[in-house]
């Protein structure tokens, strides 16, 4: 192993990428591995947790990531496929969705297009959410950080169809508790109306449209009301 | 089986693409660099990592070769510009040498979605379905 604590997979990688994000979890980067085109995404240590503790969680969720993401793939929901796992560094090699685009930046660039076909097209898309997402908890798999950025949507060669496909997946975890997939789509309700305002008709939609195509989606909505009012946390008096 | 060739030698019947033998073998270098192997040697190695269970003698049984095969493919791992080794194995073999992108062209489809339990909705690409096992089957 590399003195930094990097594999040498990751250095070689390294060497020929570019970073395009930083977050407070992980960098990201693109590049070539192996011949493809490949996201990679680092945890890198954080200084400010004691070091046993930071070593536990960052396993933990470059574990559950992995896992949910070869879950979602099983039950057919489009996501990124796994190349490579580094335990040592907590480096994740995915595919790269080439030629895809975020559905925050295609929302909005259908929000500048003509107001002829914006409305049909974002009816289409938020009607094609909703299904991805009821197949998703029907799979019992709670995404946990569901924003309109963390969905991309990538126009297949031959097919008109444009496929959604769901990334990071760092917070999921498996549960069937109507609960927690109410608090999932909660998150996603605040993180969509507050990135594309005055949209709350569209996300109307998207919730009809799943709860038109997933069986269990009743109690769904209603803990989702119920969180409406609480907020996502749980009130843990008495 | 005498032991004479240095290196893996798989069952070509089970490898969808290439890319596959690759991911495989770059895990077994990285895992060999950490001194965290679960065989032996780098080249058993390679061949536990195609599988997607965890038991190694299933494995071999799987993914290695056997007397009645009528084809293999063997992987070695060398320093970019050291191939006398390469060249040594290879004559060492009696047989009609293919280039290693004709592989998927043997590939035993029906045994690999059996093997991997691919679900139908993964049919579009199943290189991709079995590379996610082989990546994630230590944590499953």
């Amino acid at each position: 192993m590399a003195v930094d604590g990097r594999s040498v997979a990751v250095q070689q990688f390294l060497k020929k990428t570019e970073l395009i994000k930083q977050g407070a979890e992980a960098r990201v980067y693109r590049g070539i591995f192996l011949g493809k085109p490949t996201i990679l995404k680092e945890r890198f240590p954080k200084l400010y947790r004691h070091p046993l503790l930071d070593e536990k969680l960052t396993h933990r969720r470059t574990v559950q990531e992995v896992r949910a993401l070869l879950r979602c793939r099983k039950a057919g929901i489009s996501a990124p496929a796994v190349y490579f796992v580094d335990y040592t560094c907590h480096c994740i090699f995915l595919e790269d969705i080439v030629g895809s685009v975020t559905v925050r930046d295609y929302i909005t660039s259908i929000q500048l297009s003509p107001q002829k076909s914006q409305e049909e097209r974002l009816d289409h898309l938020a009607k094609k959410m909703g299904l991805v997402l009821a197949k998703m908890h029907e799979e019992d798999v709670i995404h946990g950080d569901l924003t309109t950025s963390n969905m991309l949507l990538k126009v297949g060669g031959d097919t008109e169809e444009a496929d959604l496909f769901l990334i990071d997946f760092g917070l999921s975890y498996i549960s069937a508790l109507p609960e927690d997939k109410g608090v999932d789509m909660y998150v996603l309700e605040k993180a969509f109306l507050s990135t594309h305002p005055n949209t709350e008709a569209l996300f109307e939609k998207l919730l009809k449209a799943y709860t038109a195509s997933y069986r269990k989606s009743h109690s769904v909505i209603n803990k989702l009301n119920e969180v409406r009012l609480r907020g996502r946390k749980r009130s843990m008096v008495g | 089986m005498e032991g004479k060739i240095d290196g893996a030698l798989i069952n070509p019947f089970m490898i969808v693409h290439p890319f596959e033998v690759l991911v495989a073998a770059n895990k077994a270098v990285h895992l060999h660099r950490i001194g965290k192997m679960k065989t032996r040697r780098m080249y058993s190695e390679i061949i536990y990592n195609l599988s997607p269970t965890n038991n190694i003698s299933d494995a071999f049984k799987r993914f290695g070769t056997s007397d009645s095969d009528t084809a293999v493919l063997i992987v070695l791992v060398h320093p970019t510009d050291e191939t006398r080794h390469m060249t040594e194995v290879m004559a060492k073999v009696d047989g009609q040498q293919i280039p290693v992108e004709d592989v998927s062209k043997m590939v035993d489809t029906a045994q690999i979605k059996k093997l991997y339990r691919t679900t139908p909705q993964e049919d579009s690409c199943l290189l991709d379905a079995v590379v996610c096992r082989m990546a994630v089957k230590d944590v499953i």
